[in-house]
């Protein structure tokens, strides 16, 4: 208790103005008797050593001292501390939970600490970065801006989720001009000029860096929507595929949203390949085509990929065929998702083979496919044979009555099967109400499972 | 909620105001590309935002049900530290209050939390509940052994299984009702999804409907402009300006038909354009409008949820506060019981004490009166003691006086005897170190006694080395003193033998002249076996030289070619005299007389170990070799080798031969062998067969050895194997020399049968013959002398008469 006390005296010293006022101030107010007064009592001087702690708080930019204090001292003074200090003072020094609560709390209105794994200070990091990034304007934003924060927040940040990059200013010029000069400047000189941030220099620099979600896209652009703001353009890809290589620990990539199309999904999957950690990578609402599901094929035999979403893209039955091919090498996808896709009954009966041998998809969503019978005669086959599908969805498809009953066929004797989407899959009432029985028989037998398992274990 | 509704169409708001605009703009553009950008907008953009709203709100259920389970991850959190605290037995009877007040705390928070529960959340709290139970029955089976309580607890297991089954019927229900829920919710996305998938379908036929269209009016209206350039043509034949001008007129009006009918396409697509604008917009509100239906089930369903899980709750409490009055009624029945069962006991025992108390009284007074009688005579024989005691106490005291007395005269002898002991331990000790320096001056007398035998022990091994080198010396000058003994023997055996036989030879030829002059008969020269012998007697002819023998072998052959080198040989070997040479003949005879073993392969073997075993032969040796190069060469050589060989004697190489020829033989059987005999047997066989060799060395092998047979590759092998049975073979052989003690036995007899060699009757006769021949000689001898008498006579008669005449002469003369 003493040493850090002589200490802060010995700081104190030299500049002891403010603080003799203040002292002499409150001696000359305490030292009056009052005698009206009952509630007057000595004990309101402050002890020595807060003084200094508030000493210490108010010159915290200047002379940052926190670490060689006590415990309890340096709660205090980081509660007195200003929110408004810059972040090069505190960002390393300042590991109080509390203090950065208040920053949060005090810049945004919604804070849900639990997504960032419950601290505040990492989540004050990965948004003041987000935010950072959503309003990068490259050529006009100072790009030092996002190179000086990184040794502040690169022990911090894990993940980032950025959902807009702008594209850089136009010349007054062209706004001023006319819609038909306009367009036709978009084709000529956008590619020039709408390169978005590059992500390269950023993300190699932070080294514990597990979730990336970006969208190359521009929101709330109101009335000046203009289809050059939403443009990922191959510069872009290259750049982030370099940038997404360095990163080694990453483990969930989403890129959404992005015009994603077969070339550039080839050069960001040809750097995924042999990727040591990425798990998930979510490509949805994108317009890959079957050259992109090919690469993509070859990207799942070849990386620990588990979870793989291409929802909403524009991939057919040769894409498909390349995916089923990818899934029957490898054995580590555990969830694909091709919602909204073009596959028909020719990729449907290849993803269909393929897991005739796969033995650790657990999930997958075929829905709003155009498949129809044969599919289902395949996936009659499938259900009887894998024993590790737990989810199928066949929503939006037209697998017809007859499919229907092959389907029903099929899941007789399975025993794992805990979801199959039939809605609008044109199956007789009948055979869904019988399939929904089997199923969520199925079902009850994992829950009771699960329920009787940790039972057991406790006694 | 709400906000992420608003992120969800960015292009959707861009779209209402600058969109239009810029499709007018696309579709102004030509017939041609008006159609892509269109579809681009209506197929890309639309089903984009709008499955992107889908998904939101999909997601955004998703979270809006966190909450809730937080909140009753919370209750049951207070749920789980609340039963802590009962551990006395009369809660564990009932274990229903803590889950009592368990949902009763998780009603509020959820109520509070808003949005119903999610199954997992139910799930959990099940598993805990379940979990809590055991934990109970594991508490109570410790704290209670019983028996009568088990059957209680069997009462309240069964109690418990309806609790029990009531949760889990509510957990099926509550599942059920999530999963419609979902169901319900995730309806709308998939109604979107179909309608997309639908739109998409109509949409690729319209386009392709489109195409179709827009390629049949570019075509017809590429006809029309050929038919119109075409007509530019004929302009030029015109002459008449008002045909031309009807012409231009025509082309005009084409044209603008033409025109007319690009400008109606242009419509039509704008037209459709605007179609898609307003289809667009149509979808949009149709989004919204599921987008608020999800929203509203959504809400419809957390409430819903929030109801059945509370009305489960209010339920599963019931059935638990119902069990807990059970249970309750029961422990109170029960406690009763058990505690009127326990005054009565009580009573029971406070009677029995009662009457136990009095018991106890009246012995005590019995007992009381018996000590008082005790005590009296007790004292009064004590008092008795006492007296006797003091009396005898004081005898002691006498006596202890007494002895105190004596026993201080004693101390004072013992330490008088202790002064004298003290001098005299002085004295041995002085003693002690007197010995001590004897001994340690003993001890280095001993030390140079023993440095001094050590000395002599030194002297006298080099003394018994050098003894012994003299020994060795004269052992070996014994051997050769011996055999220069037996040589001088030998020698002056010879000679003497050489004499007795001069004289015999002389006594044979007197014999002779006896028989032949003297008695005229005729002689035969008698023949006896001592007259053939040379040497010492004992049947051992000398050894030869192994050299001698070999050179002898190898120039016997050779002999009959040259003849030189034989003679020289002979000269050499024989140089001694005549008898050598008999000698050396009779061994080649016998070397010759070994009927099997031809010369000829002996030779050869000669030859072939002097050709193989050269590197036997010093190198010393080797140089002169080289410069008398020479028929005697391999003589020379062999001799070298038969050193090396330590091969000294006849009988050494004798073996030695054999050895080879014997292993040319096996060499030879082995190759007639067929294929039938085991190797294995061959070389016992061999063994054995040189063990034979080796005890009847003489037995030589048959005859019909072809000498080529041994290879020269074995003579190595053959040598060797030799060396390690001849090494055996001398060792036994050495003492042979020294055992030999020439046994004389018979000398004497020799001797005396060359004294013996005239008979007895010629012995006899010559006795005869002499007293004969004395008489004889007598008779001689007067003659001989009457002759003399006879001539001096005769000449004294004739000087007579010669005196007479002289007389006369003289008388004459006078």
């Amino acid at each position: 208790m003493q040493q850090p006390v002589a200490c802060d005296k010995s700081r104190a010293i030299p500049s002891p103005c403010p603080l003799e006022a203040n002292l002499t101030d409150v001696s000359f107010h305490t030292r009056r008797c009052i005698t009206e007064d009952p509630s007057w009592s000595l004990v309101t001087v402050p002890h020595l050593t807060e003084l200094c702690l508030q000493h210490i708080a108010h010159n915290f930019q200047k002379n940052p001292i926190l670490n060689c204090l006590l415990p309890e001292d340096q709660k205090k003074v980081v509660n007195m501390l200003s929110t408004s200090l810059p972040l090069t003072v505190t960002a390393n020094i300042v590991s109080h939970e509390d203090y950065w609560k208040r920053c949060c709390k005090e810049r945004w209105q919604v804070c849900d600490v639990s997504n960032y794994g419950d601290s505040w200070k990492r989540m004050f990091f990965e948004r003041h970065l987000e935010n950072i990034l959503k309003f990068f304007i490259p050529n006009t934003t100072d790009p030092k801006q996002v190179l000086e924060l990184i040794p502040l927040c690169k022990g911090y940040v894990r993940k980032l989720e950025i959902d807009q990059f702008l594209p850089p200013l136009r010349v007054d010029q062209k706004e001023e001009s006319n819609d038909l000069s306009d367009t036709e400047d978009d084709s000529e000189l956008g590619e020039i000029y709408m390169h978005h941030y590059n992500l390269k220099d950023l993300i190699p620099a932070l080294p514990h860096l597990e979730e990336l979600h970006l969208t190359y896209g521009v929101k709330s652009c109101g009335m000046n929507f203009e289809w050059s703001l939403f443009n990922f353009t191959d510069l872009d890809c290259s750049n982030l595929a370099a940038a997404v290589k360095m990163c080694r620990n990453l483990k969930v990539f989403k890129l959404t949203r992005s015009k994603v199309d077969d070339d550039k999904i080839k050069l960001l999957a040809r750097n995924l390949q042999y990727h040591p950690c990425l798990l998930e990578l979510d490509l949805s609402h994108n317009l890959i085509g079957d050259h992109g599901a090919q690469s993509l094929g070859k990207l799942i035999s070849h990386s620990r990929l588990e979870a793989l979403n291409l929802c909403n893209n524009q991939i057919c039955h040769l894409g498909a065929q390349a995916l089923a091919q990818g899934l029957a090498e490898s054995s580590t996808l555990t969830s694909l998702n091709l919602r909204l896709n073009f596959m028909e009954d020719k990729g449907g009966e290849a993803i269909g083979c393929a897991l005739l041998t796969n033995t650790s998809l657990k999930s997958l969503h075929l829905g709003s496919n155009n498949l129809s019978e044969p599919t289902a005669a395949v996936f009659s086959q499938v259900l009887a044979q894998n024993t590790t599908l737990r989810s199928i969805n066949f929503s939006c498809n037209h697998l017809g009555l007859d499919g229907g009953k092959k389907l029903l066929e099929g899941l007789a004797n399975n025993k794992t099967l805990t979801e199959l989407d039939l809605r609008y899959a044109e199956v007789e009432q009948e055979t869904c109400f019988l399939i929904h029985d089997i199923v969520w028989t199925n079902r009850e037998l994992v829950r009771q499972g699960s329920l009787h398992h940790p039972n057991s274990e406790y006694l | 909620m709400r906000p992420s509704a608003e992120m969800i169409l960015p292009p959707r708001v861009a779209w209402q105001g600058g969109g239009m605009g810029k499709i007018a703009a696309h579709a102004r553009r030509g017939p041609g590309d008006a159609a892509p950008p269109t579809r681009c907008l209506a197929t890309g953009d639309a089903p984009r935002a709008r499955a992107c709203a889908v998904t939101r709100a999909h997601l955004s259920s998703g979270v809006a049900m966190e909450p809730p389970q937080e909140g009753a991850a919370a209750a049951s959190r207070s749920e789980l530290a609340e039963p802590e605290p009962k551990l006395d037995p009369e809660s564990h009877r009932e274990p229903d209050p803590g889950a009592d007040d368990g949902p009763g705390s998780e009603l509020d928070p959820g109520a509070d939390a808003g949005p119903g529960a999610e199954p997992g959340s139910n799930r959990e709290r099940q598993q805990r509940i379940a979990a809590r139970r055991s934990r109970v029955d594991v508490r109570r089976r410790e704290a209670v052994g019983e028996e009568v309580e088990k059957e209680e607890e069997k009462e309240e297991e069964e109690e418990e299984r309806k609790s029990l089954k009531v949760i889990e019927e509510t957990g099926k229900v509550l599942a059920k009702l999530l999963f419609h829920g979902t169901q319900l919710l995730t309806n709308v996305q998939v109604e979107a999804d179909l309608r997309e998938s639908r739109r998409r379908e109509k949409e690729g036929e319209e386009k392709r409907r489109r195409m179709k269209k827009l390629e049949m009016e570019a075509k017809h209206s590429m006809e029309k402009l050929a038919e119109i350039n075409s007509k530019w043509a004929l302009a030029g034949d015109l002459k008449i300006p008002q045909e031309l001008w009807e012409l231009l007129q025509q082309q005009q009006d084409q044209c603008e038909q033409l025109l007319a009918e690009k400008n109606q396409m242009i419509r039509e697509l704008q037209q459709e354009l605007e179609a898609k604008d307003s289809q667009y917009e149509q979808a949009l509100k149709e989004q919204a409008d599921e987008i608020r239906v999800l929203l509203e089930r959504m809400e419809e369903q957390t409430r819903n949820m929030l109801r059945t899980h509370r009305h489960h709750i209010r339920q599963i409490e019931k059935t638990f506060e119902e069990e807990r009055q059970e249970m309750l009624e029961n422990n109170r029945k029960r406690w009763n019981e058990a505690i009127q069962a326990h005054n009565e006991q009580e009573l029971q025992f406070l009677r029995e004490q009662m009457d136990k108390a009095l018991e106890f009284e009246k012995q005590l007074n019995e007992l009381q009166d018996e000590s008082v009688e005790n005590y009296d005579s007790m004292k009064f024989q004590l008092e008795q003691d006492v007296q006797y005691l003091e009396k005898k106490l004081r005898q002691m005291k006498g006596l202890y006086h007494l002895n105190q007395v004596k026993l201080e005269y004693n101390l004072d002898v013992l330490r008088q005897l202790d002064v004298e002991n003290s001098t005299l331990r002085s004295l041995q000790k002085r003693k002690i170190n007197r010995f001590r320096t004897s001994l340690s001056l003993l001890r280095t007398k001993m030390a140079n006694q023993e440095k001094k035998f050590q000395e002599e022990k030194q002297s006298l091994d080099s003394e018994l080395e050098r003894i012994m080198g003299k020994f060795q010396e004269t052992q070996s000058r014994m051997r050769d003193l011996a055999r220069s003994s037996a040589e001088k023997f030998r020698q002056v055996w010879i000679v003497n033998e050489e004499e007795a036989k001069a004289l015999i030879r002389e006594a044979l030829d007197a014999d002779r002249i006896i028989h032949v002059q003297q008695l005229g008969m005729p002689w035969e020269e008698p023949h006896f076996w001592f007259m053939d012998n040379v040497g010492p007697l004992g049947g051992r002819r000398e050894k030869r030289d192994a050299m001698q023998v070999a050179t002898a072998l190898l120039e016997g052959i050779q002999s009959g070619k040259r003849e030189q080198g034989g003679r020289r040989s002979k000269k050499k070997g024989s140089g001694s005299g005549e008898g050598r040479k008999e000698n050396q003949e009779r061994a080649e005879e016998r070397d010759t007389s070994r009927p099997e073993v031809s010369r000829e392969t002996l030779r050869n073997i000669l030859e072939l170990l002097s050709e193989e075993a050269e590197f036997l032969v010093e190198n010393k040796l080797l140089r002169p070799l080289r410069e008398v190069v020479g028929p005697r060469n391999s003589v020379r050589q062999l001799r070298a080798i038969l050193e090396t060989l330590r091969i000294e004697d006849e009988d050494e190489l004798r073996k030695l031969l054999e050895f080879f020829l014997y292993y040319g033989y096996q060499e030879v059987t082995d190759s007639q062998d067929t294929a039938g005999e085991n190797s294995m047997g061959t070389a016992q066989e061999r063994g054995n067969g040189r063990s034979q060799f080796q005890r009847d060395e003489f037995q030589s092998p048959e005859s019909s050895i072809p000498t080529r047979s041994i290879i020269k590759d074995d003579v190595l092998k053959i040598l060797k194997e030799f060396l390690r049975d001849f090494a055996k073979l001398r060792d036994e052989g050495t003492p042979r020399e020294i055992q030999e003690v020439r046994d004389n036995s018979k000398d004497g007899e020799y001797w005396e049968a060359l004294t013996r060699i005239i008979p007895e009757r010629t012995l006899k006769l010559w006795d005869a013959l002499g007293a004969a021949l004395l008489e004889y000689h007598k008779v001689l001898t007067r003659r001989s002398e009457l002759f003399s008498e006879a001539i001096t006579l005769q000449q004294q008669n004739s000087e007579l008469g010669i005196l007479l005449e002289e007389y006369l002469g003289s008388e004459n003369g006078r």
